[in-house]
């Protein structure tokens, strides 16, 4: 909501302190012509002498401030005065008016003063005013967005805001939040006022705050779960997982097969979850298939928050071959393992040991006779529960020291020794090779003073660009198209995206989108469905393509160790932007020339201000598109294990 | 070096204090902790001294302060957990059981070793905190903050540390003394229970040290003049000095408007909030009831009124009268005679 231009700002601010019973019951004249008090305040009433409310004298404050002289006294203390602390003083006619209207009220027998009707209206305001000051704020399109039963209902928004919504907290528009603006100010929570009209009709004129300013960021934190209860919470759902009989692992040891094994650990079912490692998993599996070897994948029952701690116990997920077989007790599936011993060679991959215990990997894995295997770093969770190194969820932390004092804070710090103890243990025991799918996923663990030291290390890109030799064009004229990409998370930056979007989607020069599967009701930029998955995995280049997006801004507060969302946008010929915290997005970045790695979230503001960045347009660059060839994973590194 | 660190307290605090203690434990396991209770523990509240992170507890009763229960109900649950701060601190200077000793409210918290502070009792002998070390420009501020310290003190008392010898041993004794004749909560009399007093310290004593250090006594208080930043080797700074210890005052909405009022958008501000109320909640145990205080009623149950207190504390003849009034007597006069009799 924009704050209106100066005049509308000046007319709000004065309808909203001026009082016109006052003005009209000690100004006769005004009475009995029967003009508009405020229009007439606002005309001639204030270089008349007249004051505009009982509390205020215009010519008390001339002279205190004889710095307001040539203005009206009155809208130079709304405006600027109140900010510097001057005090006002009361009208001369502040009596009569008290006289008069105490008059009035014996007269009548009313209260005295006037109460309004409507406890939610701010006293002066009858409902047709207020109906048409919201109406110049409020976001019909908002609000039925982020409220579909009021869009199946069919009403009137506005009308359903005014009379309902607002008590049963529904805001008005994305940049106003009642429970907010009830929180920093605190003495409207008891007067029932709608904060909304409140805001508009009083609240800005007296410099009120809308909310407190805790940024993106400030909010995430407050809006954390501990760690204790979600790990509560994931021991209780997996108490409801039935435990599979052994019978039911009989595939893993079907006579005459004689065949390699491939085991594989990650934080769940592969292949039935969707996500950028899951398609990484489903990958490794199809090359297996192809290659004749056997694919046991295990994963925990339900998604688990971090490591199991050691002796914790839980059934474990057994998927053979791309079907899911159930989930089983450890000392089952490793009798199953020892019983196959010796049929074929055995290599390992570890994705991600979220929701595992340490000590059941290591009986599964010498169960199986594997001490050889592949250790990814998809993510960080060999060094912390925030497998992203995000420390509360919302900034890149660098990985300091377990026992520093922002792990100490850190929501995410009661499990950080968890992690190292566990997967120290599990290099200690295994003959790891560390892979990392971008350096500067290596960089990030080689830097952790407390990460575990993994001598055999290599890259392995999950895919590469390959070049078709054509090129992109556009309309120079064109807005510019601007893209978030995927999952809105902070992680991902959409905090960030969905400010700049909120700041700039009214500006002409921009039109911003968001590719995703996720419907996400009243976010502030056109939602272009898109789903990839193993039959499709290019269905993000072919969105970004159609769509003609220009700039994609993968904002990751992160260090991504490989950014799918930055390969699928340069081959779709769409620059990227991104901040310095975002690992492979700004090395890829950086390395192919692929766009701009920024320094921080105010210079990326600003190319939009001043519009530098439609230098990044399709019809400026001519960028190539390109192909995605995909790697097969840990299939191409078997060769090394032998 | 012997270092004794206490904080007094309830078992409503208890929580609190558990996590200041934890705290303290973390950086400085040598040190003897001492909980010091105006309190009994609530029915079904099992305390097991031996559990907690403290090494020793001292319960105001056994403080020797005569009539211990007629002073006590002179009191509100504030202004007697003050009180006792001072003559505790004066008997371990007498006993000699500590070179220093530190005071921290039970809502305090370390974030960083709290050497410096021994080091600093190498020159001087009393260490004060100021509520503000850096006055503020913004008039709401001023109102705040500036101004609110004008009535309850300049020093905040969440923190007080002393060589348990010269001069502090005398600051000591006169605590002791003001403490318990004079530890209410009277501000148009120019009290507030122990801090009005120690604005008197650095003109009484010497050898008096005001820590202008941004890194101790953080509050809510003084965020409008102080920036958290937390780096990426896993400091806390404040201002750019260390994080040493944090003032959680107001744990609550109050508090939390406080400080979103001030810390705006220096998020670094609610993850330490964050992990503080995670922390107390882990620390919290069920049987306690919430605002549990044993002095809080008579005898009989009945809740004492603050008004009961006041009356009480301003008329010699009642004393007298009552030698013990959480007894049925001073209740008995109270309804038949005093301000609240019926009729």
């Amino acid at each position: 909501m924009g704050q209106g231009d100066a005049p509308e700002r000046t007319r709000r601010a004065l309808a909203a302190a001026f009082d016109p019973v006052f003005y009209r019951t000690v100004y006769d004249d005004i009475g009995r012509t029967g003009s508009d008090p405020l229009r007439h305040y606002a005309r001639t009433g204030w270089r008349e002498g007249r004051d505009p409310a009982p509390w205020f004298s215009n010519t008390g404050y001339l002279e205190r401030y004889p710095e307001a002289a040539g203005e009206d006294p009155f809208l130079h203390y709304l405006q600027v005065g109140w900010r510097k602390g001057y005090e006002p003083s009361g009208s001369a006619h502040r009596s009569r008016f008290l006289e008069r209207a105490g008059a009035r009220q014996k007269a009548n027998g009313i209260s005295w003063p006037p109460v309004p009707v409507d406890a939610d209206l701010p006293a002066g305001l009858t409902r047709q005013a207020a109906r048409e000051l919201a109406a110049e704020a409020f976001d019909p399109v908002f609000y039925l967005s982020s409220w579909p039963d009021v869009a199946e209902a069919g009403v009137d928004p506005l009308e359903h805001f005014l009379e309902a919504g607002w008590r049963e907290g529904r805001d008005p528009s994305p940049d106003f939040c009642s429970a907010e603006y009830l929180e920093a100010n605190p003495d409207l929570a008891a007067t029932g006022v709608n904060p909304f009209l409140h805001w508009l009709a009083v609240g800005q004129a007296e410099g009120r705050s809308k909310q407190f300013e805790l940024g993106y960021r400030g909010r995430i934190v407050t809006g954390l779960t501990p760690l204790a209860d979600r790990m509560e919470a994931a021991d209780r759902a997996a108490l409801a997982i039935p435990t599979g009989l052994s019978r039911d692992l009989a595939p893993l040891l079907a006579e005459g097969r004689r065949r390699d094994l491939h085991v594989t650990f990650s934080h769940d079912d592969a292949f039935r979850s969707v996500g950028g490692l899951q398609l990484c998993i489903q990958t490794e599996s199809a090359g297996l298939a192809r290659r004749g070897v056997d694919h046991l994948h295990f994963s925990p029952p339900v998604p688990w928050p971090t490591l199991r701690p050691e002796g914790h116990r839980a059934p474990i997920g057994v998927t053979w071959n791309g079907r899911t077989l159930g989930h089983f007790s450890v000392p089952d599936v490793s009798a199953a393992l020892s019983a196959r011993k010796g049929r074929g060679r055995v290599t390992f991959a570890i994705h991600s040991l979220l929701g595992h215990e340490a000590g059941e990997t290591l009986d599964l894995l010498s169960a199986a006779g594997a001490r050889r295997g592949l250790f990814w770093v998809h993510d960080f969770t060999g060094l912390c529960a925030g497998y992203h190194l995000m420390r509360d969820n919302m900034l890149d932390c660098g990985a300091p020291p377990a026992g520093s004092a922002a792990c100490g804070i850190c929501v995410f710090g009661p499990a950080r020794h968890l992690h190292l103890s566990s997967h120290h243990r599990l290099f200690e025991a295994l003959d790891l090779t560390l892979v990392g799918p971008s350096q500067a996923a290596l960089d990030v663990w080689n830097a952790a003073p407390d990460a575990p030291f993994v001598r055999d290390q290599r890259v392995h890109p999950h895919a590469r660009l390959a070049p078709t030799g054509r090129r992109a064009g556009g309309d120079p004229d064109a807005p510019l198209v601007v893209a978030f990409l995927g999952i809105p998370t902070p992680y991902k930056g959409w905090p960030v995206f969905e400010e700049l979007a909120g700041r700039f989607r009214q500006d002409p020069r921009y039109r911003f989108v968001r590719l995703s599967s996720v419907v996400l009701p009243g976010a502030p930029a056109e939602h272009i469905p898109v789903s990839v998955s193993a039959e499709a995995p290019d269905a993000m280049r072919k969105a970004l393509e159609s769509a003609g997006v220009d700039v994609a801004i993968l904002w990751s507060l992160g260090r991504e160790t490989f950014s799918f969302a930055a390969y699928e946008a340069a081959a779709a010929g769409a620059a990227i932007l991104t901040g310095p915290d975002s690992g492979n997005v700004a090395a890829f970045t950086r390395a192919g020339g692929h766009g701009l790695v920024l320094p921080d979230e105010a210079t990326l503001f600003a190319q939009f201000e001043s519009g530098a960045v439609r230098h990044l347009s399709r019809a400026s660059r001519r960028p190539e598109i390109c192909e995605i060839a995909y790697s097969g994973m840990s299939v191409d590194l078997l060769e090394a294990l032998s | 070096m012997k270092v004794l660190v206490y904080s007094s307290f309830t078992f409503s605090y208890l929580n609190r204090a558990r996590v200041l203690f934890q705290t303290l434990k973390r950086f400085h396991p040598d040190w003897e902790a001492v909980a010091l209770i105006t309190d009994e523990p609530p029915p079904g509240f099992a305390f097991d001294p031996a559990a907690e992170p403290f090494d020793r507890v001292v319960w105001a009763k056994d403080l020797g302060i005569e009539p211990f229960r007629s002073w006590l109900f002179r009191h509100d649950v504030v202004e007697v957990c003050t009180a006792v701060k001072g003559p505790f601190l004066h008997q371990v200077c007498e006993a000699g059981e500590a070179d220093i000793a530190i005071y921290l409210d039970p809502d305090t918290a370390l974030f960083a070793p709290l050497d410096p502070l021994v080091e600093m009792l190498g020159r001087d002998d009393i260490l004060l905190t100021p509520h503000l070390i850096d006055p503020n420009d913004d008039r709401g501020a001023i109102l705040d903050n500036d101004l609110a310290t004008l009535r309850t003190g300049i020093f905040n008392l969440g923190f007080v540390a002393i060589r348990t010898i010269g001069e502090g041993a005398r600051f000591a004794r006169w605590w002791n003394d003001r403490l318990l004749a004079f530890c209410y909560d009277d501000i148009p009399n120019g009290l507030f229970v122990d801090q009005r007093w120690c604005d008197h310290v650095p003109a009484l004593f010497d050898r008096v040290k005001v820590i202008r250090d941004p890194g101790y006594n953080v509050a809510s208080w003084n965020l409008s003049k102080r920036k958290v930043a937390i780096t990426r080797q896993g400091e806390i700074l404040v201002n750019g000095a260390t994080l040493r210890f944090w003032h959680f005052t107001k744990l609550g909405p109050t508090g939390d408007v406080m400080t979103k009022r001030y810390a705006g958008d220096n998020f670094e501000v609610y993850e330490i909030w964050r992990w503080y109320k995670e922390a107390v909640a882990a620390a919290t145990d069920p049987a306690i009831p919430e605002r549990w205080w044993a002095y809080g009623q008579f005898d009989d149950g009945a809740p004492i009124a603050k008004p009961q207190r006041v009356l009480y504390r301003e008329r010699a003849d009642l004393q007298a009268a009552y030698p013990d009034p959480f007894e049925g007597g001073y209740q008995a006069w109270w309804k038949a005679e005093g301000p609240g009799r019926r009729g």
